[in-house]
């Protein structure tokens, strides 16, 4: 293909070799580089693809090491991209009314072709998305990678979080049956105890005082088009300030001769780069441990990929999603159980409606805002677990675990009446 | 690196494999496929050969909007052969649906015609199960969350499996029949109209609503029970009324296989609304079911006994060896209540009892009095016992229990409960006589009988001092006199009433509640629970001195705190006890208003 750019100058080609030249003049205006052989080219194919060009050319070989990002936010983007491109299905498929809603699930799993397959690749997904957004956040912080330059992105990180929680809650109503109707009732009433604006909040919510056909269909706007729209800015945002604070968090480097940029002189002529901050305007100054992006990271990326979705497909294929029986309002079932991932935030509720459902939360929120705020401190970044950072990773742990250990109560360990049973 | 790529990938490429067999390899089309071969070579002229041939395996479907929301039956896509006579000898899923006469099919020149047309009435509509489905698990209603499994031939995999043989038959389906055949007598749902019958005759009415049948509240609304519960929880709910509710007090009655299944299909046929039922119709049924069925001729007594039998009062109350566990007992009714007290009590149990929770069954009046001649026959006392102990545990430890704290087996049910007698502060603080009084005369308004007539005065002698020694234990106190008067000394006129109500209102409603009914916001905590002043048949056996002792120095052993702590002086106990017998009128006694 590297010939295909290279123009003919000696002969003239005739008809039929203009011709064959074709299908190389097109794929050489698609594509701006030849399968790339040397690092110039390397550069090249990242700098002049759109789908590339989010890369640098070169990264750091820190990035690269499994075990210190473990792929969590590339499983994150990558499970939001199969939720993308099943849901765009799935609205084919889906009407927001709660006369039609059940039986288009019923639709969907007995006669639509893939349908009960991009159901559950959908719902797996979903939960998959949280639960990995979840553990990124704990990598990032038990790493320290939140401490400047990157504080902001860890706020945006935050949202991100709570975006995505807000986009698998409205999903869980839209199937309309009895798990759907009651986690949303228990989820929005939680909301309600918000002071002053809580029972304001459940009416925008819910269009209605009691989720109903309002309802249904405000969680599917926010679904299908509001949330997402959010959640790709923000995504973007995310994404594009990690290339300008200089790639992802590492330990910093053996210090080296520092060389200040120094603005006042006039008579220098700067390009872009000089205004980049982090490492890399030191290019030259300090030990290059940066590889190149194509193919290193992208080998990496598409093997993060496959896995990620080889594991949702195998998990579709064994698991359906749930479809319990349709909508009963007078028959709530005992207990009404919301989303997994609120069951923490229920089992507070059980104790304290108040503390439980708002307040525990939203200090638990604002903590994790003000996080990269608090903790001022520029070491240990780059290092799980790192040693100078046993208190801000001990607090946040604990946290942490106790959230989860709420959930793990919140979905097996409580039965009617929200007592306490053995799920064994 | 590569290698794990080549794995995940090789993954990737396996469930596609697997998803698109699936997608593309229905179990439906292979019985389509079949279908159409076995037929082919049935039909006997070429053009439905040719036709046949032409086939290919789709999805059938009909689409039924007669019959409430609408159904989409796609059953026919497995069970091709449905309206196929010739496959009537085969295996299901390619078997005719049987032709039947019962059903209302008509033979016209050697074919059948059915009367309930797929075309119009789908399957769903009589078979349950979800029309929408196209595997068994889903379709036929093994789906543990389908809520309407097919009637009589699915039974789902979490439901009792003690319980599963009597759930299957297709007399389930006259659950579904009903839905518009909602004759009584209509010949093709026998175990409806049975389980209807059945309804009124064991007074299930009598707790229960049914929209137009029945108006009892005590037990839960049973208007869209087939609506809202699957066969099993029915059956459940019918023989062990505890299995999904602990704290429930429907009793177990006993009934055999036959009747509980009547009893099911009954109230799976109850949806609410239905296709044809008017609530004029229920009303009939009501009418009509109510009413009696002794044989003309009977006496009063016989008849009595009869009733009592056949309405299944023992299902809560104890006659003889029958013990229901819920309501007094009632071996010796003719001695403890006279006919005009009883005839009060059926017509409004809370006419003579204001806490009563019996409901008020609407028997014709001439069976109450059938009831009431037969129970007045029922004199004849006790042997006598041998023993003061003897004679507690039959008369007494069903309502005050074994150990004397007030738990007997039906303390539960009863308001206000059973004396405690191991509250020492309460029984060493009242005089002997009243104990006395009280087993002699009973206490009005309560469930506490009158057993004057039935031991004799040194039997309840003995009976109280075995109480009072075997579960008071204490040895009774002098009684120190309270300063209280004899009779009120504030008149009673509307200003004092008005001053006794705002006294009320400041200082007793926390317990006794604001309508007075002992109801109060903490009366659930307390134990025995405050009194409900405007019980009248208790508030009026009890004269005024009674009232200032218990107001001014409370009573011991219960919650009531001494007001002469509180600064309540004679006066003030005296507008208190004005408004109490205000709101408990001497003349016009319309217990019926009450509660």
């Amino acid at each position: 293909m590297s010939t295909a750019t290279q123009e003919p100058k000696t002969k003239s080609p005739g008809m039929w070799g203009a011709l064959r030249q074709i299908p190389a003049d097109i794929w050489s205006s698609v594509f701006r580089n030849p399968l790339p052989s040397n690092d110039l080219e390397r550069s090249s194919t990242s700098f002049t693809n759109f789908f590339l060009h989010i890369h640098p050319v070169k990264v750091h070989k820190n990035t690269l090491r499994p075990i210190y990002t473990l792929g969590l936010g590339l499983m994150s983007l990558f499970l939001f991209l199969i939720l993308v491109v099943t849901g765009i299905l799935l609205m084919f498929y889906y009407v927001p009314s709660t006369t039609q809603a059940y039986d288009r699930m019923l639709d969907l799993r007995g006669t639509v072709a893939f349908g009960i397959f991009l159901r559950n690749m959908h719902r797996w997904s979903a939960h998959g998305m949280v639960a990995m957004v979840f553990l990124h956040m704990c990598r990032v912080f038990l790493t320290g990678a939140y401490k400047k330059p990157r504080e902001f992105n860890w706020v945006i990180g935050v949202v991100l979080l709570l975006v995505t929680l807000f986009l698998s809650f409205t999903g869980y109503l839209l199937p309309w049956d009895q798990l759907a109707f009651w986690a949303i009732t228990v989820g929005t009433a939680i909301a309600g105890y918000a002071p002053f604006v809580g029972k304001q909040m459940q009416f925008v919510l819910l269009g209605d005082t009691t989720v109903g056909q309002e309802a249904l269909l405000r969680f599917y706007v926010l679904h299908v088009a509001v949330l997402p729209v959010v959640l790709v800015l923000l995504i973007a945002i995310h994404f594009w300030r990690i290339r300008k604070d200089g790639g992802l968090s590492r330990p910093e480097a053996a210090p080296g001769p520092l060389v200040k940029v120094r603005m006042e002189l006039q008579k220098k002529v700067y390009g872009l780069q000089g205004f980049v901050r982090g490492p890399f305007t030191k290019i030259g100054n300090v030990p290059d441990e940066s590889v190149y992006s194509w193919p290193n990271l992208l080998m990496a990326e598409l093997l993060v990929l496959v896995l990620t979705v080889s594991a949702i497909l195998v998990v579709s294929l064994l698991f359906n999603a749930p479809l319990e029986q349709p909508v009963n309002v007078m028959h709530p079932p005992n207990p009404a159980k919301a989303p997994w991932y609120f069951l923490g935030l229920q089992e507070m509720v059980s104790y304290s409606a108040f503390w439980g459902g708002i307040g525990v939360p939203t200090i638990f929120v604002l903590l994790l805002l003000a996080a990269p705020y608090i903790d001022r401190s520029p070491k240990g970044v780059g290092k799980w677990f790192a040693r100078e950072r046993l208190l801000a990773n001990t607090i946040f742990l604990t946290l942490a675990v106790v959230n989860v250990i709420f959930i793990i109560i919140g979905t097996f360990f409580r039965g009617p009446n929200w007592t306490f049973v053995s799920p064994f | 690196m590569r290698l794990a790529l080549a794995i995940a990938s090789f993954v990737v490429l396996i469930v596609h494999g697997v998803v698109f067999y699936n997608q593309f390899f229905h179990r439906w089309e292979q019985h389509q496929t079949a279908y159409f071969e076995q037929a082919r070579s049935l039909s006997k002229n070429d053009a439905e050969r040719a036709e046949l041939e032409a086939r290919s395996p789709r999805v059938e479907q009909t689409i039924v909007t007669s019959f409430g929301d609408t159904h989409v039956d796609r059953c026919t896509t497995c069970h091709m052969a449905a309206d196929d006579p010739r496959f009537a000898g085969h295996a299901e899923p390619l078997k005719a649906h049987p032709y039947s006469a019962a059903m209302g099919d008509v033979q016209r020149n050697g074919r059948w015609e059915r009367r309930h047309k797929f075309s119009d009435f789908g399957c769903t509509v009589c078979h349950g199960g979800q029309g929408r489905g196209l595997e068994n698990v889903y379709s036929h209603g093994e789906d543990e969350f389908w809520p309407e499994p097919m009637l009589g031939y699915v039974t789902q995999a979490t439901w009792r499996k003690d319980f599963t043989p009597h759930l299957k038959g297709k007399e389930y389906m006259e659950a579904n029949c009903a839905q518009c055949h909602t004759a009584e007598d209509f010949a093709g749902t026998p175990h409806v109209n049975r389980g209807r019958k059945l309804f009124y005759a064991m007074n299930c009415y009598g707790c229960h609503k049914i929209d137009g049948m029945s108006e009892g509240t005590l037990g839960p609304d049973l208007t869209e029970v087939g609506h809202k519960f699957k066969i099993d929880y029915l059956w459940e709910s019918i023989v062990e009324p505890r299995a999904n509710l602990a704290t429930s007090f429907m009793p177990k009655f006993n009934l055999n296989d036959a009747d509980v299944e009547s009893l099911v299909i009954f109230l799976k046929s109850r949806r609410g609304v239905n296709f044809a039922e008017t609530t004029l119709d229920r009303y009939k049924a009501h009418i009509a079911n109510v009413a009696v069925v002794i044989p003309p001729g009977t006496a009063g007594e016989k008849a009595g006994e009869q009733l009592i039998a056949d309405r299944a009062c023992t299902a809560c109350h104890k006659l003889r060896d029958k013990d229901g566990g819920i309501a007094p007992d009632l071996s010796y009714e003719g001695l403890i209540r006279d006919n005009a007290w009883m005839m009060d009590h059926f017509k409004n149990p809370r006419s003579r009892v204001p806490d009563s929770i019996m409901p008020t069954f609407r028997f014709p009046e001439e069976d109450f009095t059938r009831i009431s001649s037969y129970l007045q026959t029922l004199k004849a006392p006790p042997p006598p016992a041998a023993t003061a102990a003897a004679a507690y545990k039959e008369l007494c430890e069903r309502c005050h229990g074994e150990k004397g704290d007030g738990n007997g087996k039906v303390a539960w049910y009863i308001d206000p409960s059973p004396r405690d007698f191991t509250k020492a502060g309460f029984m060493n603080s009242k005089p002997r006589d009243r104990f006395v009084a009280s087993i002699q005369n009973g206490v009005g308004g309560t469930s506490m009988p009158p057993w004057k007539n039935v031991l004799k005065d040194e039997q309840i002698n003995g009976v109280l001092t075995y109480v009072l020694t075997t579960f008071t234990k204490e040895p009774q106190r002098e009684v120190k006199p309270h300063k209280v008067p004899q009779q009120n000394p504030v008149a009673s006129n509307k200003e004092s009433i008005a001053r006794g109500e705002g006294i009320f209102l400041e200082r007793c409603t926390g317990c006794h509640g604001r309508k007075a009914d002992g109801k109060g916001p903490n009366s659930l905590d307390i134990l025995p629970h405050p009194r409900n002043l405007r019980n009248s048949w208790f508030v009026d056996t009890v004269p005024d001195n009674r009232l200032f002792d218990s107001i001014l120095y409370g009573v011991q052993g219960t919650a009531m705190p001494s007001w002469i702590d509180y600064g309540l002086t004679q006066e003030n106990v005296g507008d208190l006890v004005n408004f109490i017998r205000s709101i408990n009128p001497k003349t016009a006694r319309s217990q019926y208003a009450r509660n």
